[in-house]
């Protein structure tokens, strides 16, 4: 063993992370890239397929495309199509209507949660019964509420054989409900969802305040509102919000169940972005009214935020 | 005795919310096993007459179900292996590295969470066509691999682990990726399998894209192949009705046996 | 392991993976000519039809694979394009003609005048005429249909009708004066075509980049629409809607209406519904325009996309000419109602030779084989935004029938819109029947 070895091996043994490291110049643009190559895969996916078609399809609205040509600049035409439709304007009422929706889902969720959050025996079994619908593929749920829509179906079986109706009730071909009972399907399927994230929300309630409370002699619905509701406002901003931008989403239930009919009662605004794109090869009007969609979204979400932040005492 | 019927009452109210949840199950599955009679009579058609599995049968003789069912195995597999991969090779560094420009990154990716994604499958249709991959199974997986949701569930789950295992493996002179590979991902099992029964079911349930994407049937998952199902045979709904059933209890029989999981993965996604 | 193995294998098992994925789509026949052809909406009524054709093609043609996808006509031109820009285009594609003109406008589709070679006889004029453009044929022809005239005999007699309109004059004068006679209605055109019903009368919306439908000639026409209405001849339901083919049925069905202009298939539901109505009907041709063009037509063709070439195209055609000969199209057509492109097929007796206790609905197929030569599919092209455009005009001449606006106001203001829409635009433009 050569001196200069042994001196290495020993410089080896104390320093260990040492033995292996490259120079340092070398070492720290690997280090500092490494991250990166991490992120890289991720980071890449986001761009292509989440960042991009926000911009890109910000950009095509502005203008006439057909896919084999280049796209061609025509300002604000699409834009004027759309002011010119008035199926444009009878998806974007119905996507604000859908919004009723939102304190019927909201309340039903903390209902469900308030009941559910307990130990008594069997609850598991009846959580995830309301969670069914939420894990059913929304093409089978359309196909099942169809057969509870339609005219001869069971809905109107049940209502006809309790005399509650004469005639069969048109669920999904009278216009003026048609809108309405695809909401109830949107709040059927949400329902759960919603009571999963109030019961997370009602366990993290600290026990103390609540036993607080009941000793003071506050009866339950006092506790209800005085302590859980206050604890609870994160949450149900959260949730409404969730809730009221998903609302204005609100596209397959109207592509399984009515495909906007009839006569364009169930056109929501997204969904209007689809027919234009998907069915009228019309993409850069459907982007159009998507990004109508978009600022309307925003605006309510602000409107949200407003009304509903917990307002400092 | 007040306590009693208290509980009674509140268990004739969970009752009849949960029968509001599930009758359209019940009846579609009474459909699918009952033979005869009146599809939408009630109550009777609450109770399968002459039960049978003919109507299953039938849907696999009629429509290429078993093909359906074969690629949304196909494309769950492959979705949920790449979804853990994606974000958890992306979560790594989050949790554990200093580097610059982390901050920047996490703006990029909550900010994702605010976009209107769900408008984003127009533009998608457009790029998956000029990249070549529409009527593909890896045009209906690649767009949905990397989400804000399973990058901070992976997230959290790496923030857990002790450092000094860290430290140690970098001392015994392991690389990152064996760091990685042999440590982070085998103590962050829970958390991985929270991501891969979430990913799985969503994916089993996709409709909206796979439908956009995907033109030939016989590439289909099961959830657009039902419809086209639906469309073939209007008239025999008890048919349809075994197809549904099939389509659905995949997903069903996953859920009642991790339950946990999908409510701890909602509280994650929370914070 | 080391660093660069383990990333090594890494980068491995994903493109083996993605390979995977790929390859797992893709049949792998490499020696038989894979043949995909896509129909539009014809599942599941022609299931049993192609499941037979392709059968029959793939036993007496043992090294061609064929595939076919049928694809929901609402989404056949998104999902068309879309394969055709990720070069994964089928061979063959069933396509009307408006769809096919603008394919073909944009280079999307190949001429196949040379893969039709001397077949192209074996169809008729009016069919190949259709798919040409720039003088090349873009299509083999695959079947048609053709509006006929059913006329209540009945009412024709209350009303002292001794002669069968054969001009839209005389249609519209007929039908004032049945609503004076018998108080029914006359008939319904498709005002909400207008655009269809001016190209017929040769009237011509766009000239040399400006639009002309203001001209004294169409001025006059729509005047004639406007005196009919006002005569009570036109019936009101739904007149001015895009699709006023339900309500017109209805009308006719119910006794209310003299002449109904619908294809062939129309005459069945009145057969079906309404048999006192049926045992009166006779039929005509639908009357002339001025450019001697049967109306009503509405070819459905198979188009080739481009990139098709070699041994692909070659196996496609003769498929193509298959699925198009004078067997396969009479059988296609007695399934569908509607009628075939070829010749011979066209000639067939089942068209052309009556029974004797004929009913209106088997003259309406005889009379319709007989126009078969002559039919045309009537269309705008070469108009950008036209979507918009045509509407400008419609809302003009509704309210120039319907008394609102004075009919010269009215079609100077949408011809002013249309100016102004089209003058910024380079290249010109022509509205016209194709020639």
């Amino acid at each position: 063993m050569t001196p200069r070895a042994g001196i290495d091996a020993a410089s080896a043994d104390r320093q260990p992370w040492r033995a292996r490291a490259a120079p340092a110049s070398r070492r720290l643009s690997r280090r500092a890239v490494r991250p990166w190559l991490f992120l890289a895969p991720a980071l890449l996916l986001l761009a292509l397929f989440t960042f991009w078609p926000v911009l890109w399809g910000s950009y095509l609205a502005f203008t006439e495309y057909n896919f084999l040509t280049p796209p061609r600049f025509v300002g604000l035409a699409n834009f004027e199509d759309l002011i010119e439709d008035p199926v444009f304007f009878i998806s974007l009422k119905n996507s604000l209507l859908y919004l009723l929706i939102v304190p019927a889902i909201q309340l039903g969720a903390i209902v469900l949660a308030v009941l559910v959050n307990n130990t008594l025996p069997g609850i598991k079994l009846f959580r995830a019964a309301f969670y069914v619908p939420v894990v059913t593929s929304v093409s089978v749920v359309g196909i099942m509420w169809g057969w509870m829509y339609n005219e001869q179906g069971l809905i109107n079986a049940v209502l006809q054989g309790l005399h509650i109706v004469n005639d069969p009730v048109g669920w999904l071909s009278d216009d003026r409900l048609a809108l309405f009972s695809v909401m109830v399907v949107t709040l059927w399927r949400g329902l759960g969802w919603y009571m999963v994230l109030y019961l997370a929300a009602l366990q993290a309630i600290p026990k103390d305040l609540e036993e607080a409370a009941r000793l003071d002699g506050a009866t339950r619905w006092q506790r209800f509102w005085r302590v859980t509701v206050p604890m609870l406002m994160p949450t149900i901003l959260l949730c409404t919000v969730l809730s009221t931008l998903s609302a204005m989403k609100v596209l397959e239930e109207v592509l399984i169940m009515t495909k906007g009919g009839p006569v364009s009662s169930t056109y929501t605004g997204l969904y209007y972005a689809y027919d234009q794109g998907i069915r009228a090869f019309n993409f850069p009007r459907a982007l159009a009214a998507s990004l109508v969609v978009s600022v309307f979204c925003v605006a309510v979400a602000w409107l949200n935020f407003r009304f509903l932040r917990p307002r400092h005492r | 005795m007040a306590f009693y019927v208290r509980t009674a009452l509140h268990y004739a109210l969970l009752t009849a919310i949960a029968l509001l949840c599930v009758f359209p199950f019940l009846w579609t599955l009474s459909t699918a096993i009952g033979t005869e009679g009146n599809v939408f009579s009630f109550p009777s058609s609450f109770v399968p007459h002459r039960p049978s599995l003919a109507n299953f049968i039938e849907v696999f003789r009629v429509i290429d179900l078993g093909r359906y069912y074969w690629n949304s195995i196909w494309i769950t597999f492959w979705t949920v292996a790449w979804t853990v991969l994606v974000c958890s090779l992306a979560a790594y560094p989050l949790a554990r590295y200093r580097f610059r420009g982390r901050g920047l990154v996490f703006t990029v990716i909550i900010a994702t969470l605010m976009l209107p994604t769900e408008v984003n499958f127009l533009v998608n249709f457009i790029t998956s066509a000029q990249l070549r991959l529409v009527n593909t199974h890896l045009g209906v997986i690649l767009p949905t691999l990397a989400g804000a949701i399973g990058i901070f569930m992976m997230k959290n789950a790496f923030e857990e682990i002790p450092q000094d295992l860290l430290d140690a493996a970098r001392v015994d002179g392991g690389s990152e990726l064996y760091i990685f590979f042999r440590i982070m991902l085998p103590l962050a099992l829970p958390q991985i399998a929270a991501l891969v029964i979430l990913t799985a079911v969503t994916t089993w349930n996709n409709f909206l894209w796979p439908s956009v994407v995907l033109t030939k049937s016989d590439l289909m998952p099961l959830a657009v192949g039902i419809l086209e199902l639906s469309g073939t045979f209007g008239s025999s709904t008890r048919v349809i009705a075994a197809g549904a059933v099939l389509t659905i209890a995949p997903a069903l029989l996953v859920f009642f046996l991790t339950q946990r999981f999908f409510m701890r993965g909602m509280e994650g996604a929370i914070k | 392991m080391s660093r660069a193995a383990a990333l090594l294998r890494l980068i491995g098992m994903l493109l083996l993976a993605a390979v995977t994925v790929c390859g797992c789509a893709r049949t792998s026949a490499a020696d038989k000519v894979h043949i995909e052809f896509w129909t539009m909406s014809l599942k599941p009524k022609f299931t049993p039809y192609f499941k037979a054709l392709v059968a029959q093609y793939e036993a007496s043609h043992p090294d061609v694979e064929l595939e076919w996808v049928d694809v929901p006509w609402d989404t056949l031109q998104t999902k068309l394009t879309a394969a055709i820009v990720a070069g994964s285009a089928p061979a063959l594609v069933q396509l009307n003609v408006p769809w096919a003109y603008d394919y073909a406008l944009y280079g999307a589709l190949r001429p196949i005048d040379d893969l039709l070679g001397a077949d192209r006889s074996a169809y008729t004029e009016g069919a190949i005429a259709d798919l040409t453009f720039n003088g090349h044929v873009y299509g083999f022809p695959h079947y048609n249909s053709v509006n006929v005239m059913a006329y209540n005999t009945a009412l024709f007699r209350s009303a002292g009708i001794t002669r069968v309109p054969t001009t839209r004059d005389e249609q519209l004068a007929v039908a004032s004066q049945i609503k004076a006679r018998t108080g029914q209605y006359g008939f319904s055109p498709a005002l909400g075509k207008i655009a269809g019903l001016m190209l017929e009368e040769g009237l011509p919306l766009v000239e040399n980049g400006k639009a002309v439908f203001n001209s004294p000639a169409h001025v006059a026409f729509v005047t004639k629409l406007a005196d009919a209405y006002k005569a009570g001849g036109l019936l009101k339901d739904k007149l001015f809607s895009e699709d006023n083919y339900p309500a017109s049925i209805d009308a006719y069905k119910s006794g209310r209406m003299a002449m109904l202009e619908a294809p062939p298939s129309a005459l069945t539901r009145v057969r079906d519904d309404a048999a006192d109505i049926y045992a009166v009907t006779d039929v005509a041709p639908v009357p002339i325009g001025a450019r001697g063009i049967a109306a009503g037509g509405w070819l459905f063709h198979f188009a080739m996309p481009k990139g098709t070439d070699g041994a692909v195209a070659r196996e496609a055609a003769a498929f193509a000419k298959f699925l198009t000969n004078d067997v396969n199209q009479l059988a296609f057509a007695k399934l569908a109602g509607a009628f075939p492109t070829s010749r011979k097929a066209v000639a067939d007796p089942h068209f052309q030779r009556l029974r004797t206790d004929a009913g209106a609905y088997d003259k309406a197929m005889a009379l319709g084989a007989q126009r078969m030569d002559v039919v045309r599919t009537l269309y705008v092209s070469g108009v950008p935004g036209f979507e918009r455009l045509n509407k400008r005009l419609q809302d003009a001449v509704e309210a120039a029938i319907i008394g609102r606006k004075d009919v010269k106001t009215a079609l100077d203001d949408a011809a002013a819109f249309w100016n102004g829409k089209l003058a910024p635009l380079a290249r010109p433009t022509q509205a016209a029947i194709r020639p």
